[in-house]
């Protein structure tokens, strides 16, 4: 029975060391974090490349404003004349 | 005639005991959850194998001489194969959420209650006839708390090798159960305006930080914690390969075939331990219920904390992302966001609860770290 209570409080002194030693660990963490990593975070900010070069391409492609008018109407007329051969509505 | 009873005498059926018999049916148990019932089927299906293989009788498997004799104290008493597990682990996780969220770590820490309540458990299971487990064998049962299959397996082999067979079974098996048993626990803990809440946005992360991340950790076991250093070097060491972004070839294979050729013998290594004598007893009931109820103090510590937190911090928190703090990466994550979801269908906490997530796999390993230094020696 002795031994049994004494385990108990081995168990108990364990839980209450266990505890205090991970908030404490992790606490720490929490703290280099926000400074150390914030900081170097704001020193060194990732170089931003790749995606500048992307979006001028593809709004080249995409935006109407950048193709000939004569494309557009050369492209529209065709339509045009299409729908009225095929009898769409759509 | 003579050879006629010889041969008789080396067959399976003229030496099977009902032990072999039942811890065989033990392992077609296990195969049966693999691969009819998806659970954790990459460790299941080969410890299945395994105990069964084992439980062979005449062959040997696990005499000296045996194959899974080798793997079992090459890999695993050795402690190596959970450690290559862990630096796999480490390689495949990333901190991104955890990094733009500091304070889940906090949770992380907080699920890990789950593990130093049940040592009082396994204490007091001693009252009950037939067991008896020392303060070596309840820290070992104890981890399965952690929800971290590799921690669980190393510190059993270190504190407890005969029970490890039952704890890897149980860590597993409650691992798998995880959507089962963490939404009743979750959902009693909270109320529905709490499961609404909708959390900030996190911030980009830049890549600097995920480098120096893994190191600053390393250096802070090394500080307070050597025990840990094994679990943490190595998980640290498949992080910076990962985001180091310089050895790509060697992250991939950390977390695709070696921990893939490592799983296969992992689970024989373990499976090699379910054998009949060290299996079928009352023990094994005593662990495998008191594995369901540290996963369930660490689910419920974890809300709890969030809860708190919620309460004083000035950006909200979604108490649900607290039960993700029970490692079980990223299944309990999926859970916290599966019953955020129910709750209001445009609360993604997905990224949210991965932060609490990765901080419960290194609580886990302190705490494992922490049962080290203070039973282990």
């Amino acid at each position: 029975m002795d031994n049994m209570q004494q385990q108990f409080i081995e168990a108990g002194t364990l839980m209450l060391a266990g505890m205090v030693f991970v908030f404490a660990f992790l606490g720490v963490l929490i703290i280099f974090i926000n400074t150390v990593l914030a900081r170097l975070a704001i020193k060194f900010p990732d170089p931003i490349v790749v995606p500048h070069s992307r979006p001028n391409k593809k709004s080249k492609s995409t935006t109407s404003g950048d193709i000939s008018p004569a494309v557009v109407a050369a492209i529209s007329g065709a339509v045009k004349r299409y729908r009225s051969q095929h009898g769409q509505d759509k | 005639m003579d050879s006629l009873t010889k041969l008789w005498l080396s067959t399976g059926l003229a030496n099977f005991e009902l032990g072999q018999v039942v811890m065989m049916l033990v392992g077609c148990g296990l195969l049966y959850l693999a691969i009819a019932r998806n659970f954790e089927p990459l460790l299941l299906l080969p410890m299945g194998f395994g105990a069964i293989l084992t439980n062979i009788p005449v062959a040997g498997f696990s005499e000296a001489g045996g194959l899974l004799h080798y793997i079992y104290y090459a890999g695993i008493d050795t402690g190596i194969f959970p450690l290559i597990i862990f630096m796999g682990v480490g390689a495949m996780t990333d901190f991104g959420a955890l990094i733009a969220n500091p304070k889940t770590l906090l949770l992380g820490a907080a699920a890990q209650f789950g593990i130093f309540a049940t040592l009082f458990g396994a204490i007091a299971l001693n009252y009950v006839p037939g067991i008896e487990f020392t303060l070596k064998d309840a820290s070992a049962i104890a981890i399965i708390g952690g929800a971290d299959g590799p921690t669980a397996i190393f510190l059993a082999s270190k504190l407890a090798p005969e029970l490890l067979g039952a704890i890897a079974v149980a860590a597993y098996s409650y691992m798998a159960l995880v959507p089962i048993i963490q939404p009743p626990i979750m959902r009693a803990l909270t109320t529905e305006e709490e499961r609404k809440i909708e959390m900030k946005q996190l911030r980009p992360v830049t890549k600097i930080e995920k480098i120096i991340f893994p190191l600053g950790v390393l250096m802070m076991t090394i500080f307070f914690l050597p025990s840990a250093t094994p679990l943490v070097g190595m998980f640290c060491l498949g992080n910076l390969m990962r985001e180091s972004g310089v050895v790509d070839r060697l992250s991939t294979t950390a977390q695709n075939e070696l921990i893939n050729i490592t799983t296969i013998f992992l689970g024989l290594g373990v499976g090699s331990k379910l054998s009949a004598e060290a299996f079928l007893n009352v023990e094994t009931l005593g662990i495998l219920a008191l594995g369901a109820v540290a996963f369930s103090i660490g689910t419920a510590s974890g809300v709890l904390m969030a809860k708190t937190m919620n309460k004083l911090s000035k950006d909200p928190i979604n108490p649900l992302i607290g039960a993700a703090g029970v490692s079980a990466v990223p299944m309990a994550a999926r859970v916290a966001n599966k019953v955020g979801l129910e709750a209001n269908p445009h609360n993604f906490l997905l990224m949210h609860a991965m932060g609490p997530n990765v901080a419960g796999v290194l609580g886990s390993a302190v705490a494992a770290g922490i049962l080290l230094a203070l039973v282990g020696g």
